[in-house]
């Protein structure tokens, strides 16, 4: 009984704790990192990370998706690359290896800490436990080679949607 | 079959073990259940290894009650954070409430500490300041609801896993504020790291350094102790004690009679417990002897969920008696006891009771089976009748036969008895045709009369029939059973 009644209530705080969020994005912009919501229900939005400078990523930018789930911030969004993107941790489908998106996500953590982390990873990669094999070898043996294929999958952003 | 001549490939083995390391049983029942009496624990243990049909047999002597929390990962985090709550409604100080809040409010310092601003835990900690303002609030008006807003508080997900997501923040801003304390107990030293893998993710079980963090930060400032007794396979007869913290004042001086938080620790698991003292109003409880009755009507006992509401259903105990159209019903029962006849024999209390083997019997020898290893106490009372009474004079067994029934016509009768589908054989003396209008006698109306066992509402009555207990229909109108009840 209290569980049916609560999950009404639990959309209406993952709109209002979203819209607080947007707020802050809005009034309190991070550079780097942008992210708005696709349409009015909140739940799905598209966040862009500017590669960090004086990596392999500088000067590119990445388009993410990331879906919100009525028990958020309860459970971490679901987060994927939408340009296709070569680096240890994700795969070519846009699917991250992040420990605070799966087992290790607290509800204290928002969108533009998840931002900031994944753009921190693309700097300093955790190539431990690699989706992309290839690239963790590559990242400490060949940088040139690992540049190339960085640049070689990159598309910008305007030219996805074509 | 066929399939098993086949190796699987090691991404079928990674598949699997996937599976299962991710399997978790999935989690039913309320995330915070009413109180009820422990006799339930040993019921659930009633088949299970040795230890812990002893341990469990001996625990509702000195425990005389406890509480479920939902098995979803939180639930040691959820009883520490429900029974602080309920130690200070059974302190009962509204100022309480307000200092409480006030030093809540200035543990912000320790989480600024360790780098969390005030807008990183407010909306987390705002769910805990309100839940002490309603509480509050509650006891000023004395309007006797704090006791349901607080359970219902911690059975919305959205405001139970904010005050869980806030008290895990100040376990982990206490353990990094008292590294000393605390870094022998993790790995490498590392209370930062140690908090961020075990405290402060979302899904993460309350361990030992977690409750003792919580211990210090939360329940022992509040004046309370918290312990923890550990059900488990090891050798002994009772349950063990694994934690304890020991109410005491600023000067290290123990508080006598202070609060104490009680947590039951099964492998995996926590639940609370308590001692009859520590529930307050008493009267409020239904005595633990008639749980056990009503538990072993339920025929039931490995889906056994209790709640407070399989008591207050006993009316629907009663042959007749169904939970919808209360109301509607009364009238018929009170037919029962018409000189008809028919109903006679069976009903006159000066005819000699003579044990008549009918589908009852089972029951009741179910009954005194399921009763036997916990109540040793109380199970020579269920056999004898004499003393059986005692216990149905209690007032929410009490029979409200009482009332002058309205003449029921057979018009009437008739369609309730076909809308009943169902397991149940109705009475034979409920639909009597032509009783209802032949007949304008007073029913038997003695508390004697009704309290024995020649009325069909007794157990032992050779026509007694017991309700089916169906663990769905009490968790949907459980509650608001035991109101009406209660107002009664």
């Amino acid at each position: 009984m209290a569980l049916s009644n609560s999950r009404p209530n639990g959309n209406a705080t993952v709109a209002a704790r979203l819209q607080k969020e947007l707020m802050d994005i809005m009034t309190k912009p991070t550079p780097g990192i942008t992210a708005f919501p696709d349409d009015e229900n909140m739940t799905v939005w598209t966040a862009t990370i500017d590669g960090p400078a004086e990596t392999p990523y500088a000067d590119l930018v990445f388009k993410l998706s990331m879906e919100f789930a009525p028990t958020y911030p309860y459970v971490a969004p679901t987060v994927l690359f939408k340009t296709p993107i070569f680096h240890p941790n994700f795969d070519f489908s846009g699917r991250i290896c992040l420990d605070i998106l799966k087992d290790k996500w607290s509800a204290i953590y928002n969108i533009t800490t998840v931002l900031l982390s994944l753009q921190s990873l693309l700097g300093e990669p955790n190539n431990a436990s690699p989706l992309n094999g290839q690239a963790a070898e590559l990242w400490d043996k060949d940088p040139a080679e690992y540049k190339r294929l960085v640049l070689a999958r990159h598309k910008a952003p305007e030219d996805l949607d074509a | 079959m066929a399939d098993d001549a086949y190796m699987p490939a090691d991404e079928d083995y990674a598949h699997l073990q996937k599976l299962s390391s991710e399997y978790a049983p999935e989690a039913t029942g309320p995330l915070v259940g009413e109180r009820q009496s422990s006799a339930a624990i040993t019921t659930q243990y009633a088949t299970a290894d040795p230890v812990y049909r002893v341990k469990t047999a001996a625990l509702p002597a000195k425990y005389a009650y406890f509480r479920t929390c939902r098995g979803d990962g939180h639930c040691g985090w959820r009883a520490i954070a429900f029974t602080y709550f309920e130690a200070l409604l059974r302190v009962g100080d509204v100022g309480k409430f307000e200092d409480e809040e006030a030093r809540l409010n200035s543990l912000g310092n320790l989480l600024a500490h360790i780098g969390y601003s005030r807008d990183i835990w407010i909306d987390f900690a705002e769910e805990a300041f309100e839940l002490l303002r309603k509480l509050a609030h509650s006891l000023r008006n004395m309007d006797g609801q704090a006791a349901e807003i607080l359970l219902q508080t911690f059975n919305d997900t959205s405001e139970s896993m904010a005050i869980i997501t806030y008290v895990k923040l100040l376990a982990s801003a206490w353990v990094q504020t008292h590294s000393d304390d605390f870094m022998h107990f993790v790995p490498m030293g590392d209370v930062k790291a140690y908090c961020a893998n075990n405290i402060e993710p979302t899904q993460c079980e309350a361990d030992n350094i977690g409750i003792a963090a919580l211990a210090e930060a939360l329940v022992k400032p509040a004046g309370f102790g918290l312990e923890v007794w550990y059900l488990d396979r090891s050798p002994g007869e009772e349950i063990n004690r694994s934690f304890h913290s020991e109410p005491t004042d600023h000067h290290h001086v123990p508080i006598p009679n202070a609060p104490m938080l009680r947590l039951l620790y099964k492998p995996g698991h926590y639940d609370i417990l308590y001692k009859a003292g520590d529930v307050p109003r008493v009267h409020h409880q239904p005595p633990p002897p008639q749980q056990s009755l009503h538990v072993a009507l339920a025929n039931s006992f490995d889906d056994f969920q209790p709640t407070a509401s399989n008591v207050a259903d006993v009316m629907t105990m009663i042959p007749g008696m169904y939970p919808t159209g209360l109301g509607q019903r009364w009238p018929s029962l009170s037919y029962d006891f018409s000189p008809s006849p028919a109903s006679c024999a069976q009903v006159t209390p000066i005819q000699p009771y003579a044990p008549v083997p009918t589908p009852i019997t089972p029951v009741s020898t179910s009954h005194l089976d399921f009763v036997t290893p916990i109540h040793s106490g109380h199970t020579s009372q269920y056999n004898r009748p004499s003393i059986h009474s005692i216990h149905l004079d209690q007032p929410p067994v009490t029979l409200p036969i009482h009332p002058p029934p309205p003449p029921v016509s057979i018009d009437r009768a008739a369609p309730i008895g076909l809308e009943r589908g169902g397991p149940f054989r109705p009475s034979m003396y409920e639909l009597e045709p032509g009783f209802g209008s032949s007949m304008q006698v007073q029913p038997f109306q003695t508390s004697i009369f009704r309290n024995s066992h020649f009325n069909t509402a007794h157990y032992m009555n050779p026509d007694f029939e017991p309700e089916q207990w169906c663990p769905d229909g009490d968790y949907s109108n459980g509650n608001k059973g035991r109101h009406k009840l209660q107002s009664s």
